[in-house]
């Protein structure tokens, strides 16, 4: 017979535990600190060496089964393109792309990512404002219609102490991020007062080509950055960490877990510095479903899980850190009336709340918008060897407004690179993930011969300019489909704006010619879809942003500049703070929303030191 | 050597049912001899499976696929991937991968989301799904995409009713059995359902039971030999695919580390994951 139990109230209580809540309950549980920490999360504590050193290597299992991830049964999402269509629950994990293979367990979604890191550049933090002040209202309106873009609390001058705090803690390796000068005066890189901690991975030959083609064509190279440790290392928390040993069973569509603890995330950085405090607690295998409130004040008093033998748990608090990440950090909002719940309007101007607001797709490539080409002279093995993201060298100067977009129809751009390791896991799953009826017979049989032993190599980038929020695409609860306790579903709606195929439009030339100068032949552009009616995009999940976003104003954002929730107005949820992937305004076309959603977990810890020191309990000023 | 074991092993489990099956459906003799007692049988099959020991990880015989099915799929994998001079679809037993996927949480949807209602994609006019309505229908989604299956049926149903419709459509259109036609007129058949030419096909979306078989035998090509396809690793053999040979499982004496940024192409001769672990534990 299943009970309810009260447990025993913390300070702080810490909900999810994955990247951002592994720094949440390392920094409150440090020596000297006497804050009572409890971190619940769903899942396991997976043990490297013990879960998977032996198990890892299994395409089937870990790629399509998912084998390390969360069961669909107990929770899925629901997804549609327009708030006039039914939405269509996710039923199964498919290839060549998982749609929300969202992680489980200490570590979350970075057990199994690819590690590939950068830092969101000056701009991306000011970007409406900054688009506004160089290129005029009505030139963002038109490159944005039912345009929902903010600008962060913060400027990246103000989170460059914070970069370099969780850089450390996770031991990221490459060299500066394309900086000529590397001075704060520097507008369009992220300058850094620090280098990465660890220098980058081995160079692949096409890596160091990439680079010399782009400085002849003045463009800013540097190697990839990558939370794939490089070298042997020991964070400010003395935790150490091996070194990648390069299996190559590791990024890529898959995504496979790090046999040696290289791949940075909470599991390996961060809790294990908690875990030696007699202050720290953490809950396992345990579903949060709810977070009760006080009707009077609007603070959240306790968060309620079930455990595996389906008891409820009471967890009462001071404080509470959302760190569920993607719809999971919008849903539990939602579900509890955390916050005021987005409200669309085909009227932009009619919409309200902000719980959901704002959703973007942080990696979302158009339909045909892909460049490529051949290197006659470099082969090599396609199949498995390095790490999912290192080898490779990058330029930011077809980024963000590091070039002049008068005259064009977008804001922004693409992070381009070239060579990395085939690190990305097999491709077999993917593969056959992706047939079609030309996959059948044996003309088709004899294209895959020999097909991970190439003696060229093949060019292949898919450029376009990031994802802009729009009243348009949000996250609220699906009235049809629940989970496993019946509770209801997220429901997506999202469509592509016309900002990352107007970009690619651009950019797909500019590469074009960087792939041509390094000696590509036959590189050849293939032809975008336009929007409206496409096929439903497939990425999902991944690097879901924005729906729960920090800002300026408590109409449009959840989290102020302490990622403190003062949403809704007048009466702020002022005792829980959040991070994530999810918060960033902007979709910034930063590979990783994890590097910049890091930081937040830095400004959000010290926050909720602040917070607790408060004599009332009140909005940070 | 591989197709005979499985008919022996065929004869042994379902001697009682093999009268009843066409003989288009099993269209080897089940043994040379058909004289021989059934302790005769037993006996060639033992003396076939102490040679199937020299043999990595391969294990014949089906716990979920009817007699039916299993011929019927057997043409189907091999029109597929054909044997060529190189092994296909029949040398990697990619039948027994799927059998065994089928037999288990796969075929059980036990990993999938399956709670009502089950709304078909692509439904251009207004729908209503209980008091809701909406007027621009359901989302348009790719084929094999995680949103696209909206059938109230486990994947093992699932085939079930493709197959069945699938030997329908043969019938009709073809004039006869799918083990009966020439090889060129399977390949076209398989491509009409890609193109949903089938106009009534046991209430599923040809092209959905298309995408499904299509990947399975990929995958029951190109999978770890651990579940029961991609037999003596044939399939990593033809694409020039490592397994967990990371460059000195036989004693090659190359590492990741070289591989990774080598500008040519070094096959190595694949190694499967329960070998790896094997070498892991330390036995051989
Ligand atoms: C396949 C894949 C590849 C990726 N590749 C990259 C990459 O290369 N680079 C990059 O920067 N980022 C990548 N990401 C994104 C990156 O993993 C996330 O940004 C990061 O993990 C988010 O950190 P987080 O702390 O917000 O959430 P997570 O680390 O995901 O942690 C969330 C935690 O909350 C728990 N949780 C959720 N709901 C509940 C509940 N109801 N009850 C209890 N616990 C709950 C989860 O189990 C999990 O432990 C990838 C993500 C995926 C899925
Ligand atoms: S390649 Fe390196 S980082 Fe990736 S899983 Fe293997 S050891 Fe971990």
């Amino acid at each position: 017979m299943p009970t309810t139990i009260t447990e025993p109230a913390a300070d702080v209580v810490i909900l999810g535990v994955g990247y951002m809540s592994g720094v949440i309950a390392a920094e409150l549980t440090l020596p000297g600190l006497t804050y009572k920490v409890v971190a619940i999360t769903k899942g396991p504590y997976w043990d490297y060496v013990n879960d998977f050193s032996t198990t890892k290597y299994d395409e089937w299992g870990v790629g399509l089964g998912r084998k390390y991830d969360s069961p669909l049964p107990l929770q899925s999402a629901t997804i549609r393109n327009t708030p006039q269509q039914f939405a269509l629950p996710v039923r199964r994990y498919t290839m060549p792309i998982q749609y929300h293979a969202l992680g489980h367990g200490v570590g979350g979604a970075a057990q199994h990512y690819g590690g590939t890191m950068g830092r969101q550049g000056p701009w991306g933090y000011t970007q409406k404002s900054s688009t506004v002040t160089r290129y005029g209202q009505s030139f963002l309106d038109s490159v944005n219609p039912h345009s929902d873009l903010e600008d962060w609390p913060l400027t990246y001058a103000q989170y460059e102490p914070y970069y370099v705090e969780w850089e450390k803690a996770h031991g990221l390796c490459g060299d500066y991020n394309g900086s000529a000068t590397n001075q704060p005066s520097d507008t369009g890189y992220p300058w850094m007062s620090q280098n990465y901690p660890l220098p980058p991975s081995p160079l692949t030959p096409v890596g160091q080509l990439f680079q010399t083609a782009t400085q002849a064509l003045g463009y800013h190279p540097f190697p990839h950055v990558s939370a794939l440790a490089s070298q042997p290392y020991i964070n400010q928390y003395g935790v150490p960490v091996n070194p990648c040993v390069f299996d190559g069973y590791c990024g890529g569509p898959c995504d496979y877990a790090c046999e040696t603890g290289a791949k940075a995330n909470a599991a390996y950085r961060t809790i294990p510095a908690a875990m030696k405090s007699s202050n720290f607690t953490l809950v396992l295998n345990s579903f949060i479903f709810r977070l009760d409130t006080d009707p009077a004040s609007g603070l959240v008093t306790a968060a309620r899980y079930y455990d595996p033998q389906g008891n409820v748990h009471i967890q009462p608090g001071k404080v509470f850190f959302n760190g569920m990440w993607g719809y999971n950090m919008i849903r539990i909002m939602l579900l509890s009336g955390v916050g005021a719940p987005y409200i669309w309007n085909s009227v932009p101007a009619s919409v309200s709340g902000a719980v959901g607001r704002g959703l973007t797709n942080g990696y979302l490539p158009y339909k045909g918008t892909n460049v490529s080409g051949t290197l006659p002279s470099n082969g090599g093995n396609a199949y498995p060897a390095g790490n999912g993201s290192g080898g490779s060298v990058d330029i930011y100067d077809l980024m963000d407004d590091n070039f002049d977009h008068t005259n064009l129809n977008f804001i922004g751009g693409t992070e381009v690179g070239a060579g990395g390791y085939p690190g990305g896991g097999p491709g077999n799953i993917t593969f056959a993930g992706s047939v079609s009826s030309a996959s059948m017979g044996g003309t088709f049989k004899a294209t895959q011969k020999d097909k991970y032993l190439p003696t060229k190599t093949t060019l292949s980038s898919t450029p376009f300019a990031h994802d802009l929020p729009t009243t348009d695409n949000y996250i609220d609860l699906d009235p049809h489909y629940t989970d496993i306790y019946g509770d209801p579903l997220a429901r997506l709606t999202y469509d592509w704006t016309p900002n990352t195929y107007n970009g690619a439009i651009y950019l797909v030339n500019k590469v074009k010619d960087i792939f041509t100068k390094m000696g590509a032949q036959n590189v050849t552009i293939g032809s975008p879809v336009p929007p409206g009616g496409s096929t439903h995009n497939d990425w999902w999940g991944h690097h879901l942003r924005g729906g729960c976003r920090i800002g300026q104003d408590p109409n449009t954002s959840v989290w102020n500049k302490w990622n403190q929730c003062w949403s809704p107005v007048l009466n702020p949820v002022f005792n829980i703070f959040g991070a994530g992937e999810i918060t960033n305004t902007s979709g910034d076309n930063v590979p990783s929303g994890t590097h910049v959603a890091g930081p937040q977990s830095y400004r959000a810890a010290e926050g909720i030191k602040q917070y607790l020191a408060l004599a009332t309990p009140g909005i940070l000023p | 050597m591989v197709d005979q074991t499985r008919r022996e092993f065929l004869k042994l489990g379902l001697a009682a049912a093999a009268s009843a099956v066409t003989a288009s459906a099993i269209e080897i003799p089940l043994f040379g001899n058909q004289n021989s007692s059934m302790q005769t049988q037993l006996n060639n099959a033992n003396t076939q499976l102490a040679n199937l020991k020299t043999r990595v990880n391969t294990v014949v015989g089906f716990v979920s696929l009817s007699i039916t099915e299993q011929s019927l799929l057997e043409k189907i994998v091999e029109t597929i991937i054909p044997t060529d001079t190189d092994p296909g679809a029949k040398e990697a037993g990619v039948i027994y991968f799927i059998d065994r996927a089928l037999a288990g949480d796969y075929g059980q949807s036990a990993n999938m989301f399956m709670d009502g209602p089950f709304v078909p994609p692509a439904q251009t006019g207004p729908i209503t799904v209980g008091t809701q309505t909406y007027s621009a229908g359901s989302p348009k989604v790719r084929v094999g995409a995680g949103t696209n299956y909206q059938y109230p049926l486990n994947l093992r149903e699932f085939w079930r009713v493709g197959l069945i419709a699938l030997q329908a459509y043969a019938n009709s259109a073809y004039g006869g059995n799918f083990e009966t036609l020439s090889s060129a007129n399977q390949l076209l058949l398989l491509q009409d359902l890609w193109g949903n030419k089938p106009t009534s096909f046991g209430k599923i979306l040809p092209s959905d039971f298309a995408y499904e078989f299509t990947f399975m035998t990929w995958a029951g090509f190109l999978m770890d030999p651990i579940y029961g396809g991609n037999q003596n690793m044939v399939g990593w053999t033809y694409t020039g695919f490592n397994g967990v040979n990371f460059g000195n499982f036989y004693g090659e004496g190359k590492d990741q580390k070289t591989l990774m940024v080598a500008t040519t192409p070094t096959r190595l001769k694949p190694a499967s994951l329960a070998q790896y672990q094997q070498q892991a534990s330390g036995s051989s």
